[in-house]
């Protein structure tokens, strides 16, 4: 388990570093500006009267001259006021895609990794484990003493990491129990 | 484990032990033990001339024997607990073997000395002590060969490397959080079907229509009533996105919860009251671990996702402490010593700030006001270089598309008038009472919550508070976005091409330069400010339920979105006042030009900076993450005025930030730097034992490995003072009933023929008399010992005794009175008195 949530960290860690390396980020230049004609020069303004000009990817150029005045036909530039491009916002924005979707693609696998691990905690384990926890009892102090070396050389490797996995899981089960009554049921903590 | 290792000495002495102990009558068997072998067992003090103020009698030790002076709450020291308990005994057996085990690899020094059991304090003297002789004994190597000389040079540069690390890893899951509690934030109101993981807003990129504020629409993003074949817009619409909103709140909500209650209970709340009590030197096992992580990380995801009252901010400090822990584990210098892991925590949790706020420096600075007990400057610049990289990293990852780590950056470079400073400081009054009266309520419900029978529904809870917050958020278009984004939308100042309700000015462009001047508000205006003081209104109460259900929930956004809502309200009012009133002497003139007098986004700013200030009383690094959030230094003199004003009146109303209170309500063992300690008393009115106990104690070279453990069996004390004889009660050292315990159990297995009446040494060489054939050979203790205890004599007063637990960070000292042992003071000890002097519940201290 551990290793593989460490696994899935390298993986992230290298995809992030390896896609702000190569140049995949997909930038634009948002031009927000007065929709033409403009409203009569002693008018307010009203409304959402705005339309949005994509230009080209190059910070420098980001500018309404370089952005939206090439885009505009000779008549809207014919009757363009001078203040037309004192009311354009333009703001040079990227981002990158890439992280983006591994990122959501990871998220949403951690989540649905965790949520069929607790329903499988919580519908099969006890079953699976009426029987275990019936001969578990069985395992008084003394041999979990020398549980460690003895018992462990009887049975084979494969039983072996599955038993020391289990044991993982079962005092890792236990912390959580206490930690639950910790702050369920005594409320000493975190309230 | 206690019985267990009675149990294993029982099978290994051939029953010579007969532990009658547990079955019988306690005060029978104490009583009968005071009588007989060592019937002076109290004090010494029977010929010295303080008789009167020492009582000797034996009346009445019966009983109050089992007052322990260093009591660990009844059930939190494992080692009596579980095996004497509830039957959990193999649960600990099988700890301690692993214990031993682990450590097993470090040599001739017993396994697990220096570790510290569950819910205990660490003694940062002794630590440090360790690391020095650790350090002294790599140096004094480094001559010897070249690898010794790399593993030195390794040893140097570590602290380095596990920032860096730390820092690293913060930054990337930062980055994580961010993008994917955006994306789970908008799946609320639709998704974006050529690319499901993109955000409205990602998903509108390249889109050329224009979005407008209310929907935030492009054609690519599908509602949930277009999904399901409605149209946008219409009554039918509305429904099905207001159920939709709710049913994916529930779902993300109840995800949570139950995650955090199956997974690790301990992730849930900010975490920062506990990450306090950890840095103050307080061990809670499993606080800071991998799944407390994990759950922590998608857990602040969903709830921020679930529309719920909450930031996600508080968790990140937590987040990048647990993520210090771990990463220190690789580093045996700070991972086996705990007061030198603090050191990396108070790193990683300025690394939390930086990334959450993206303000390295505000980062380091809460790190040093608010988290941090023990912060050298070495620390200090480690958490500066934590702090940077961090930021760094989650910058380079752009999470939001802005080119900064936070969505409600905004940059302001309006200058401000001087009598603005008038509102400012009022801002700061009313953060301060919206603070207060937060805390109160806050703290009221928690306390309901604690003792009553809603605190056995936690899942139930969490999505009460989730439907009711929904339902009621979702009409309101402000509290129906993301806390993130109407503060962002508060803080801007309106520019040209702002359409929103809240820039709806009636202003005319027929002047170039008229881009930003003042203007009359229009009716829209209106609207929405009436919207934000119901949000306000619906924030303040919704907060007050949210903060302390059973999921992970941080307070920073919350407030600083009250404060935002709060100033912007204010800062309309004046730049409408200056609109209508240019020519009053307030504003100097300065307004009449019609120009950048008022900016009310800058009000927003510095009403968020006091309700912040107010509710967790920080000053300087608050005003300096306000300053990082702004990209100017301009406004740090509004900033410092409103959070001054705020913590005064924060501090007049309440006595404690919102972080205090919850250290308190949770009775954690924080002795608290700021507070000053204004009474006479003196060492000896705290001291334990009181009059009529006696003081357990053990001796150098007298008592058997029997009495030894008799000792341990009857009392519950975690360390017991070595004297030189009973009758000369002269110190000689301290060990901790752990050690002891280790060191017996080691001595239990290594040594061939200890037998209980074997003597336990605590000197170098052996006693006077030479040992008679026959008699097993001595056990030798003295490396346990801790021959350099702080001690203080009974005269000294409190006010000196409790400045040494905060600055030293003891866990206990030791009181003498001419000379000679007479008491011992613990931290609890310390804890308990400052609470009875507050009028408090002293035994609402619960650990020990």
């Amino acid at each position: 388990m551990w290793m593989k949530i460490a696994l899935i960290f390298v993986f992230v860690a290298f995809v992030v570093t390896n896609v702000t390396a190569q140049i995949d980020n997909d930038a634009r230049c948002k031009c927000l500006c007065p929709s033409l004609p403009l409203p009569e020069s002693n008018e307010t303004r009203k409304g959402n009267q705005f339309k949005q000009y994509k230009g080209d990817p190059d910070p420098s150029q980001c500018t309404c001259r370089d952005v939206v005045l090439p885009k505009l036909s000779d008549a809207e530039k014919a009757g363009l006021p001078p203040e037309f491009c004192v009311r354009c916002d333009c703001k040079y924005e990227n981002r990158n895609t890439t992280i983006i979707k591994v990122v959501v693609i990871i998220v949403i696998w951690i989540i649905s990794l965790l949520v069929v691990y607790m329903l499988f905690l919580i519908c099969l384990d006890p079953l699976l484990n009426k029987r275990v926890q019936s001969n578990y009892t069985e395992h008084t102090n003394e041999d979990e003493m020398s549980g460690g070396e003895g018992v462990s050389h009887a049975m084979g490797v494969r039983s072996n990491v599955l038993n020391r996995v289990g044991h993982q899981q079962d005092k890792w089960k236990r912390q959580v129990r206490e930690q639950r009554r910790n702050i369920y049921d005594r409320h000493t903590m975190l309230n | 484990m206690w019985g267990m290792v009675r149990r294993e000495l029982a099978r290994s002495s051939g029953g010579e032990y007969v532990l009658v102990h547990q079955q019988e009558q306690h005060g029978v068997r104490q009583v009968h033990e005071d009588n007989s072998a060592n019937g002076n067992q109290h004090r010494g003090f029977s010929m010295s001339s303080d008789d009167d103020m020492i009582d000797i009698t034996t009346t009445g030790t019966v009983t109050e024997r089992s007052i322990h002076y260093d009591d660990p709450g009844t059930s939190h020291l494992p080692g009596v607990t579980y095996c004497m308990g509830d039957g959990e005994g193999e649960s600990l057996c099988y700890q301690r073997t692993s214990i031993l085990q682990h450590v097993a690899a470090d040599g001739d020094e017993i396994p697990g000395i220096g570790q510290y059991e569950d819910f205990h304090t660490i003694d940062w003297q002794r630590d440090i002590a360790r690391d020095r002789m650790r350090h002294r004994y790599i140096v004094k190597r480094r001559q010897n060969s070249l690898f010794d000389l790399v593993k030195g040079a390794h040893d140097a540069w570590s602290g380095w490397v596990c920032v860096l690390l730390v820092g690293l890893t913060t930054g990337v899951v930062a980055g994580v959080i961010d993008i994917g509690a955006s994306w789970m934030s908008d799946l609320k109101y639709g998704i974006c079907p050529s690319r499901f993981w993109f955000n409205r807003e990602q998903c509108c990129w390249s889109s050329n229509e224009t979005t407008s504020f209310e929907t935030g629409n492009c054609s690519d993003w599908l509602t949930w009533s277009e999904v399901l074949g409605q149209s946008r817009t219409g009554a039918g619409a509305y429904i099905i996105s207001y159920l939709m909103y709710i049913a994916w709140a529930l779902l993300f909500a109840s995800l949570a919860a139950s995650l955090v209650r199956m997974f690790a209970p301990y992730a849930c709340g900010s975490g920062i009251p506990e990450i306090k009590t950890i840095l103050s030197g307080f061990i809670i096992r499993g606080y800071l671990g991998k799944w407390t992580l994990i759950i922590k990380s998608v857990g602040i995801m969903l709830s921020v996702s679930a529309g719920l009252s909450l930031g996600k901010e508080g968790p990140m400090v937590h987040i990048a402490c647990c993520i210090g822990n771990i990463l220190s584990y690789l580093f045996p210098k700070y991972g086996r010593n705990e007061a030198k892991k603090r050191e990396i925590l108070s790193a990683a949790a300025a690394a939390g700030v930086s990334v959450a706020f993206g303000a390295p420096i505000g980062g380091v600075l809460f790190s040093l006001e608010e988290v941090s007990y023990y912060f050298p400057l070495k620390t200090l610049w480690r958490s500066f270089f934590c702090a940077l990289v961090a930021a760094f990293v989650l910058h380079s990852i752009n999470p939001f598309g802005n080119e900064h780590s936070v969505l409600f950056f905004v940059e302001y470079n309006n200058p401000w008038i001087f009598f603005e400073l008038v509102p400012f400081v009022g801002l700061g009054i009313i953060g301060g009472v919206i603070a207060a009266i937060f805390i109160r309520a806050n703290l009221y419900w928690c306390k309901y919550r604690k003792t009553s029978k809603l605190g056995q529904y936690p899942v139930t809870e969490v999505l009460i508070v989730t439907a009711v917050t929904a339902v009621l958020a979702y009409p309101n278009p402000y509290t129906r976005m993301s806390t993130s984004e109407l503060i962002y939308l508060l803080f801007r100042k309106c520019g040209v091409t702002n359409t929103d309700d809240l820039c709806d000015y009636n202003r005319n462009f027929t002047d170039v330069k008229s881009a930003v001047d003042l203007a009359s508000a229009g009716p829209k205006v209106y609207r929405a400010m009436w919207l934000l003081v119901l949000a306000l209104i619906f924030k303040l109460l919704a907060t007050v339920f949210t903060f302390g259900i059973k999921v992970p929930c941080g307070l920073f956004i919350p407030s600083l979105c009250l404060g935002a809502i709060v100033g912007r309200i204010v800062g309309i009012g004046m730049e409408q006042l200056a609109f209508n009133y240019p020519h009053i002497w307030v504003f100097s003139g300065e307004c009449s030009t019609m120009k950048d007098c008022i900016t009310p986004g800058l009000y927003a700013m510095v009403g968020a900076a006091a309700v912040l200030g107010g509710v967790t009383r920080m000053t300087v690094s608050l005003v300096v993450v306000m300053f990082e959030l702004t990209g100017g230094v301009r406004y740090i003199v509004p900033l410092m005025a409103a959070a001054m004003a705020s913590k005064w009146v924060g501090d007049a109303l309440g006595s404690h930030g919102v972080y205090d209170a919850h250290i308190n309500l949770n009775g954690y063992p924080f002795l608290d730097s700021k507070e000053e300690f204004a009474h006479t008393s003196l060492a000896a009115d705290v001291m334990q034992p009181k009059r009529n106990e006696t003081l357990s104690v053990l001796t150098q070279d007298s008592m058997t490995v029997e009495d030894v453990e008799t000792l341990m069996k009857e009392t519950e004390h975690n360390g017991f003072p070595v004297v030189v004889s009973r009758e000369s009660q002269y110190l000689v050292g301290f060990v901790l009933r752990r050690d002891l315990n280790l060191a017996l159990a080691q001595a239990r297995r290594a040594v061939e023929g200890l037998r209980p009446s074997s003597l336990v040494l605590f000197t170098s060489n052996s006693p006077q008399q030479p040992p008679q054939p026959g008699t097993p050979a001595p056990l030798l203790l003295k490396n346990i010992l801790d021959m350099a205890p702080i001690t203080i004599t009974d005269q000294t007063p409190m006010e000196t005794v409790v400045d040494m637990f905060r600055k030293l960070g003891l866990r206990q000292t030791l009181v003498t009175h001419n000379g000679r042992l007479l008491g011992v003071i613990t931290k609890k000890d310390v804890l308990r008195y400052v609470k009875q002097l507050d009028n408090e519940d002293p035994n609402s201290v619960l650990f020990n």
